[in-house]
């Protein structure tokens, strides 16, 4: 890697995004969110209500040394912080996004720990790797001694959700699910701008972008949302599919699918928060795989049954005593 | 056509505070120095005078231009409460004054831990972030000791220890300085202790507290943390019915600068280094960096990243 | 709901019977996570059939876990890794069961404030997902147990519904043991109360679970002579007695499971396969394990009984 030249942006950015339900029985409201993502004394949650409500906790530092996973058996060190925060829409899902811009260290040492907390959110790369196969290794790393930014982004969602102010009734039993990512600089990266989801396995999504320029705040907030609506997409379809609808004729499937109405079916809003540079990305993914398109599908059948059941509900005979 | 919308409660604002060019601490008051007299008092400003007028000489302006050095005097109400301001100020300033030093700024050191609804010390503790040992990944929360703050790794403790007994890997291990050159001063910092629920911050940590108060770096909920008050016609009878920061001085440059520099007699050393060890391991806010850094570059006054270096000090000996 | 396994002595059919509690809950369609923290011995691996988790955790189990050294434990889906050909394929409406297994080896030394954090964050986490957290501890006053009394009386895990199955044969020596594990010196109530949970909920939280009981009029007795016949009936009502005499009565028991000829031989899930295909295991036995499942959350099982 190349030291970061002005106004270039960086040239990678890794995060890791984690997403589940807030362990509560009702939507909480704005203004107890001050409390829960006020994880730092004396600093603000931000919060907006348009389009929807969302509240941002200030971002926490860690202090992090050491291995950079590069996709190859040689690993480079790395010094610095990551920023984490926590994101809460309409006070019913909660995330926790770490992220971590790479920089090239001037020296082979590590410099005085104030040096690093001059540059918040960044990591500086001790020894020679390039930047795809920094990502790369970031996207691939298992459990081990490189960077693990998912442990922190977990610790931060128990803390939340452990913490006090939640009654833990939540409606129903859901997956956090992980997404992590990646950005390079396109002319690093020797590609064309663009991106790349992959479904890992049941709670695991792998995304790498390839970006002209990378602005860290917009790109984060593009995975988080990204994050969030795989989360939705995800988690209704498990409500439909343990609901037994299809197979189950009974009253069980509404019954179960009631949470999913009630909780999920308004959260949907793609791209809603996402920076203008960086809107053909979502573009591409309603394209393929068409995430609003099985969004629709799913609720449709949602809607259908509650239809159906409520039409028969009303025909069967009443009884007269 | 172009529309723009924006809501303040996502993007809240960060307010700046005016800044001098260097603040100058000429002394901190302890009850013993008080009780020993006024004499006790001149000879320890005729100490500083020399250090201060070094001070004053290397502090350098952009060329043509006056640097702006405010000098600042803090007393402790905290851990001690002796006298009262109506006795103990006019002394101080007479004392000082009679050494050619003029004390701009007087402060409370009860002001660190906390002034009317904001409590600075609580400021800066929600902003420690540890320096990581290498080996660090995130993957494990850091091994803090719940009011104590060290720059290295400590020994393994007993629950460690005990943890590792089936593993295999026991014995003791010496602690470690991180930044370590081959061998460790090794330093571990208590911040505050408990008793009956109540807390009280410790001497070096409210130290630090103070210096970060004097480089303007500390925002509550993006606001200013200590904003001087008029010097009052007269001194008070108690120490809390006196403003925690009072500009004696009205014609002085602001209280917060980019720099800070303390003349302290030697003693305050090992204090001095906690300090080091704090603000070595506090992250400033970024707004408030970005703000000085602009403001620096604009005035054309060279500031260095890392907030550490922003502060100096000459220790003297005792008589 | 957290449920805590427990027993005063080893052998006493404990992991095998919470085993198969978890599965018949998973088959119900709950989402059961089996927590193996008996850590001196960790059998699950081998209950639950699935060779990778008895080969495989040497690094990340709860051992490992509970220690610091890895963020999370291991998890084995049972319905994918069982190498049991009846497990092998999920039945259509059931929930997930995975079991979180120990370390091989991996000692019963995990105490200190830490690892009662971690257990503490591991219960909150899995509570977000499961159903039903199934939590099979050693056997007699451990640390896992001090451990988990002490996670259960945090502040963070108040509202967390927790249960509290002791298993006991049906001898003297076992009755008596049980009892004391639960009400004795140093025994669950003892120690939660020193925790400070509260003593009548704690009490009320905590059912007994007879393992492996013979029952004469089973066909594994017909053999037997009129006088031993007589004979064990004698016993049986002497052990009635004793239980109730001892707080383990009727009132508090949970359910019995009778003594079976496959697990006498086997530690192993009981599949209606078992029953119904080959025929080894007797209905009874099955039908004990899904009483029990039901009678895990079943209101009328867990009131008060004063
Ligand atoms: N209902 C039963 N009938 C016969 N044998 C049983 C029964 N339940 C358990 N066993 C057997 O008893 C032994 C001890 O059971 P186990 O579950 O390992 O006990 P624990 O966990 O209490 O040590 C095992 O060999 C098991 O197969
Ligand atoms: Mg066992």
């Amino acid at each position: 890697m190349r030291p970061d030249k002005p106004g270039e942006g960086p040239a990678v950015l890794l995060g890791e995004v984690r997403t589940g339900l807030l362990q509560h029985s009702v939507e909480l409201p704005l203004s107890a969110t001050d409390r829960l993502l006020g994880l730092r004394h004396g600093e603000r949650v931000r919060s907006s209500q348009r389009p929807n409500v969302q509240a941002h906790s200030p971002d926490l530092l860690t202090g992090v040394d050491c291995a950079l996973a590069t996709g190859s058996h040689r690993s480079v060190r790395g010094v610095g912080t990551v920023t984490a925060r926590a994101v809460l829409t309409e006070g019913r899902v909660l995330q926790a996004s770490v992220r971590a811009r790479l920089a090239a260290a001037e020296g082979a040492q590590r410099l005085p720990w104030s040096h690093y907390l001059a540059r918040p959110g960044t990591v500086e790369v001790i020894g020679r790797a390039e930047a795809p196969a920094l990502a790369d290794g970031h996207l691939t790393a298992g459990p081990g001694a490189t960077l693990d930014l998912g442990a922190i982004a977990e610790r931060m969602l128990t803390g939340i959700q452990g913490g006090g102010g939640l009654d833990r009734r939540a409606p129903f039993r859901s997956r956090r699910i992980r997404l992590r990512w990646t950005a390079v600089r396109a002319d690093l990266a020797g590609e064309a701008p663009g991106g790349r989801l992959t479904v890992e396995d049941d709670t695991l999504r792998t995304l790498r972008l390839t970006l002209d320029r990378i602005d860290p705040a917009e790109v984060t907030a593009f995975c988080e949302d990204l994050a969030l609506h795989d989360w939705l997409l995800s988690t209704l379809g498990r409500l439909i599919e343990r609901s037994g609808l299809g197979s189950d004729p009974g009253p069980g499937p509404v019954l179960k699918l009631r949470p999913a109405v009630n909780h999920l079916m308004h959260l949907w809003m793609p791209g809603a928060r996402v920076a203008r540079p960086l809107a053909p990305l979502w573009d591409g993914l309603e394209t393929r795989p068409g995430f609003s398109r099985q969004w629709a599908a799913a609720v449709q059948r949602v809607r259908d049954h509650l239809a159906l059941q409520a039409v028969g509900l009303h025909a069967q005979p009443v009884r007269k005593d | 056509m172009d529309t723009t919308f924006r809501e303040v409660s996502a993007d809240p604002r960060t307010a700046s505070v005016p800044l001098s060019h260097l603040s100058l601490e000429i002394g901190h008051l302890y009850m013993d120095d008080f009780a020993a007299g006024p004499a006790r008092l001149r000879e320890q400003f005729a100490r500083v005078k020399p250090w201060a007028d070094a001070a004053r000489a290397a502090c350098t302006a952009p060329a043509g231009r006056r640097p702006r050095i405010s000098t600042c005097f803090l007393i402790d109400d905290y851990f001690t409460r002796f006298s009262s301001p109506a006795e103990v100020v006019p002394q101080l300033i007479a004392e000082a004054e009679a050494c050619g030093l003029t004390i701009d700024y007087l402060a409370r050191e009860s002001a660190c831990a906390e002034t009317d609804g904001c409590h600075p010390a609580r400021l800066v503790e929600s902003r420690l972030v540890e320096s990581p040992p290498p080996g660090t990944n995130g993957s494990r929360p850091p091994t803090t000791a719940t009011g104590w703050l060290s720059n290295g790794e400590r020994s393994p403790g007993l629950d460690h220890l005990l943890a590792e007994a089936m593993g295999g890997d026991t014995g003791w291990r010496p602690p470690r300085e991180t930044e370590a050159r081959r061998h460790s001063v090794f330093l571990d910092v208590e911040l505050w202790d408990e008793q009956h629920g109540r807390r009280t911050w410790s001497c070096p940590y409210l130290a630090a507290v103070w210096q970060l108060l004097r480089l303007g770096l500390l925002r509550d909920r993006g606001q200013e943390v200590l904003h001087p008050a008029d010097r009052p016609e007269t001194f008070p009878h108690s120490w809390d019915a006196l403003p925690p920061l009072v500009r004696l001085n009205p014609h002085a440059d602001p209280f917060a600068a980019y720099r800070t520099f303390s003349v302290l007699a030697s003693r305050f050393l090992p204090i001095e280094h906690a300090v080091k060890i704090v603000l070595e391991q506090w992250a400033p806010e970024e707004p408030v960096l970005a703000q000085l850094a602009e403001r620096a570059g604009q005035e054309g006054v060279p500031l260095p990243d890392d907030v550490i270096a922003r502060v100096g000090y000459v220790f003297h000996g005792q008589p | 709901m957290l449920v805590f396994a427990t027993s005063d002595k080893g052998g006493t059919g404990r992991s095998v019977t919470s085993a198969n509690i978890a599965y018949r809950r998973a088959l119900l369609g709950d989402d059961v996570c089996y927590l193996d923290f008996d850590f001196g011995s960790p059998t699950s691996a081998a209950v639950f059939d699935v060779p990778s988790a008895l080969r495989g955790v040497d690094q990340a189990g709860l051992h490992s876990y509970l220690r610091g050294n890895v963020a999370e434990p291991k998890r084995v889906n049972v319905w994918s890794e069982s190498d049991s050909a009846s497990l092998r394929n999920r039945p259509s409406g059931s929930g997930q069961l995975v079991l979180v297994p120990g370390d091989r080896g991996g000692g019963e030394f995990v105490t200190g404030g830490d690892a009662v954090r971690r257990c503490t964050e591991l219960f909150l986490r899995l509570e977000e997902e499961f159903d039903i957290i199934l939590v099979d501890l050693s056997a007699g006053r451990s640390y896992a147990a001090e451990m988990v009394l002490e996670a259960t009386s945090r502040p963070e895990l108040a509202e967390v519904v927790t249960r509290w199955l002791v298993f006991h044969r049906w001898t003297r020596q076992h009755i008596i043991a049980a009892s004391g594990l639960v009400y004795g010196d140093r025994g669950i109530m003892a120690a939660g109360a020193a925790r400070g949970h509260d003593e009548d909920t704690l009490r009320d939280s905590v059912r007994f679970v007879r393992a492996a009981v013979p029952d004469p009029s089973s066909p594994m007795f017909t053999q037997l002579r009129p006088a031993q016949a007589a004979w064990l009936r004698a016993c049986h009502e002497d052990l009635t007695r004793l239980a109730s005499q001892h707080r383990l009565g009727q009132t508090l028991v949970l359910g019995t499971v009778p003594l079976d000829p496959v697990l006498q031989w086997q530690e192993q899930l009981i599949t209606d396969d078992d029953v119904l295909a080959s025929r080894v295991a007797n209905t009874e036995t099955a039908e004990a394990f899904a009483a029990l499942a039901v009678a895990l959350t079943h209101d009328r099982a867990w009131e008060s009984p004063l």
